[in-house]
């Protein structure tokens, strides 16, 4: 039987906000809570959501921490590596929410003009491909750290990317050793679902991110009954569920299967109005939200829903995203045309 | 030893510091203090990474010992170094050499959670960086850490890092500083909330500062070019040098020209200080340090490491010579070294190099093995002996304030803070001549540098 969705409460990394997020990271940690998921958005005055999710590593124990972020107006090659450091830092507890920027604004930042909504999906896609070329660039075992020889890392054990697309090209390999998921699992929220597009959310990624928008004031109750109401809409009815339709399901549709459930909207609006009054009341102190009493709404409601089979599990210190979702650990496949000892082969070769 | 080295130095500086208030420069007051920070590489041929106790190099824990160590010595920073391209040798990543780490900021971001005083550094270039997105995430980390944060700018014009990234190499090597000096006014834009709409010769970007001012203001640079116009670069623009002086002769020297330098920028003489890199041999008596010397540098350079060093400036394969023998009596196959990638030190003439050390060697009888290990820790500054002589030399730099600080290498991670720690700080402490405790919470207190407007 496939593995229920993991329940997510999605964080917007305003910097008014960071004490109480803190708090709340605490919290929901301590109460058993799957994953939080991290947005952040530059344009609007929010901090980088990579390193607020890097920044809650430390502060948390079992929770996964899934970062919702630009593939598009970025340099693929530090994304891939910022990324995968999480996962280093966190023990594996690392995931990737793939969004696609098509705004003006997000674009002028780098130096670019917009794409159109379809060359911004090529490149999703291609960044999202070398993402993992770069992630699988190292062999788990590259560092031998032999003492004999003398040899630290191994040149066969490590692969370039070799990676040319319409809009970028990598080289690789990695300046970082593979993490310890390997590969970390790559999602698709139900709100990005379009700007990503098809060969994302279809062939490519790992799985979806069901997203349920709350009030922040909803109780226990309240988003124990949305959360139902969206994998009933998404085909997931928990134990009443037909084994055998789940296997098929798994199987068949990967991308597309629901990993997460994330729960939007639980601390507020984020407009850039509400955020300065936000901002007041956090330094008056009396900022609406209250990470203890939302953590516990969140507990009760993660209760109901996992008595009644609809999500995964509370998760243990250790483990991983990807055993969260009962996904396996990838193994690497060197390619012997990118090998990256291929120079010295060659020298061999011709030497011969 | 004061006396000697002031002889030899040039540029007015005074015959001893205790002669006057401005031993190297008028306009110059030494603070007397020394600051340490502790520099983690992560990719060099200085970490033991045989030796017994040697960890993980990429392990959470490894980064969460050192840094709660440096924290317990009071020291300012904790410095992240960065390459963008893993390091080759004739097209082969290096073999011998520690190779892979984090990214810097994103491991930062998590270690700022863990400590509440140290400054966190992060190496961060300014080629294959996009402005707005590098100062957003500098400021993100500067909030995080409530105003812990700095930037150490560095400039590359190598295209072959440029594989990596959208440009390509784009940049010229004359053209680096005047690049990365537009690159640094972008950021502090950024961060002061301005609206940029910058047009330069390589890209045109538009954007606004929307975060709000850490409790330090924006975050502390640091600047680590020794080159005229990398000098120049810093006087305009940095707060903090990291330089390669670390012997006390170059550092007056080092010192005499910045302040020349930064007072010509119309910047005061102790706006710009100077952390020189360093590597720290301790033990309880000279003796055993020069033993423990000896010991460290066979732990960091074995056969292998030695015959690679030498084929880095040859250009060619040495793996037939005697690493128990002497330098290869061949001549390098490159006119400029420029083979091994990502190593800093392309530029260097490998045909003089190369017969300088042939003759080096020859006269002082050293093997290519024992002349691998005399250079090793040249490029920094290797301070050796012990604890109270060490804390003793310290004490003379904090008197002529020929710097404000030094910038830690351990050899050993992840315990190599240790009898830094245990040690050295209490001798130093004892002599007045080290903060007992951090003077404020803020990277920018905790250096003395003076608040931003």
């Amino acid at each position: 039987m496939t593995t229920p969705p993991v329940l997510t409460v999605d964080l917007p990394s305003t910097p008014a906000r960071l004490g109480a997020v803190r708090d709340l990271a605490r919290a929901l940690d301590a109460a058993g809570l799957g994953a939080l998921s991290i947005s952040g958005d530059a344009e609007r005055g929010d901090l980088h959501p990579i390193h607020v999710a890097s920044h809650l590593a430390p502060l948390t124990r079992a929770l996964s921490l899934v970062v919702r972020t630009d593939a598009v107006d970025v340099e693929p090659f530090h994304l891939a590596t910022q990324l995968m450091s999480l996962d280093h830092i966190s023990g594996g507890r690392a995931g990737w929410l793939v969004e696609t920027r098509t705004d003006d604004e997000a674009a002028h930042v780098v130096g670019r003009e917009a794409l159109d909504p379809e060359a911004a999906r090529r490149e999703t896609s291609d960044v999202v491909t070398v993402a993992r070329l770069v992630w699988d660039s190292w062999s788990d075992d590259a560092v031998v750290r032999d003492a004999e020889t003398g040899v630290y890392v191994d040149a066969a054990k490590l692969q370039y990317v070799d990676f040319e697309g319409e809009t970028f090209s990598v080289r690789g390999p990695s300046i970082t050793p593979r993490s310890p998921q390997g590969l970390l699992p790559v999602l698709v929220a139900d709100a990005d679902r379009a700007a990503v597009g098809d060969t994302v959310a279809e062939q490519l990624a790992d799985g979806r991110a069901v997203d349920v928008v709350l009030d922040p004031d909803a109780t226990a109750q309240e988003i124990a009954g949305a959360v139902r109401e969206a994998l009933g809409a998404a085909g997931i009815v928990g134990a009443e569920l037909d084994p055998q339709a789940a296997d098929t399901a798994a199987a068949s549709a990967a991308p597309s299967t629901p990993r997460l459930v994330r729960l939007v909207g639980l601390l507020g609006q984020q407009d850039p109005a509400d955020d300065v009054a936000q901002s007041q009341r956090a330094d008056a102190g009396e900022d609406a939200f209250r990470p203890a009493e939302l953590a516990s709404r969140v507990a009760d409601a993660a209760a109901q829903l996992r008595a009644d089979g609809l999500v995964a599990p509370a998760p243990s210190a250790g483990n991983t995203l990807r055993e969260q979702f009962g996904l396996p650990r990838p193994d690497v496949t060197i390619d012997p045309a990118r090998r990256s000892d291929r120079a010295r082969t060659a020298q061999k070769e011709t030497a011969r | 030893m004061s006396s000697t080295t002031a002889e030899q130095t040039t540029a007015g500086a005074a015959a001893s510091p205790a002669d006057t208030d401005h031993p190297i420069h008028a306009a110059h007051t030494p603070s007397g203090t020394i600051r340490l920070g502790v520099f983690f590489q992560g990719v060099n041929s200085s970490t033991a990474w045989r030796a017994p106790g040697a960890g993980d190099q990429v392990a959470w824990e490894s980064f969460e010992r050192l840094i709660t160590t440096a924290e317990r010595g009071v020291f300012s920073a904790f410095f992240l170094g960065e390459g963008l391209r893993l390091r080759e040798h004739q097209g082969v990543p290096l073999e011998f050499d520690v190779a892979g780490r984090p990214d810097a900021q994103t491991l930062l971001a998590a270690l700022a959670s863990i400590t509440r005083q140290i400054g966190l550094v992060a190496t961060q270039n300014t080629t294959y960086n996009d402005p707005v997105d590098l100062a957003r995430r500098l400021q993100s980390l500067d909030l995080l850490s409530d105003g812990r944060a700095a930037w150490n700018i560095v400039t590359t014009d190598n295209a072959w890092t440029g594989e990596n990234f959208r440009r390509g190499g784009y940049i010229d090597h004359a053209e680096r500083y005047e690049h990365a000096e537009a690159f640094v006014d972008v950021a502090r834009r950024i961060w002061r909330g301005e609206d940029v709409d910058h047009q330069g010769r390589h890209y045109h970007v538009r954007a606004s500062g929307r975060l709000p001012r850490s409790r330090q203001g924006e975050p502390v640079l640091f600047q680590a070019g020794v080159s005229p116009q990398g000098r120049d670069f810093a006087a305009r623009t940095a707060d903090v040098i990291f330089s390669p002086f670390g012997d006390l002769e170059r550092a007056i020297d080092f010192r005499h020209d910045i302040v020349e330098r930064t007072l010509a920028a119309g910047r005061s003489a102790e706006s710009v200080q100077i952390f020189p890199g360093a590597e720290f041999i301790l033990a309880a008596t000279d003796a055993e340090a020069e033993d423990k010397l000896r010991w460290v540098r066979e732990q960091q350079v074995g056969p292998q490491q030695a015959i690679a060093l030498l084929e880095q400036y040859w250009g060619r394969d040495l793996t037939a010579y005697d690493p128990d023998g002497p330098l290869p009596d061949v001549d390098p196959l490159v006119a400029e070294s420029g083979v091994t990638r990502g190593a800093g030190f392309q530029f260097e003439k490998a045909q003089e190099l190369t017969r300088a050390w042939r003759e080096e060697a020859a006269q002082k009888g050293l093997s290519i093995l024992e002349f691998a290990r005399s250079r090793q820790g040249s490029r920094g500054s290797s301070f050796t002996g012990s604890y109270d002589s060490v804390a003793e030399q310290l004490a003379e730099y904090a008197r002529w304030g020929a710097i404000d600080g030094l910038n830690i290498t351990p050899w050993l991670i992840p315990g190599g803070l240790d009898d830094i720690v245990d040690e050295l700080v209490p001798r130093l402490q004892e002599r007045g001549v080290y903060p007992t405790e951090y003077s404020g919470t803020t990277l920018r207190e905790n250096l003395g540098l003076p608040a931003l407007a």
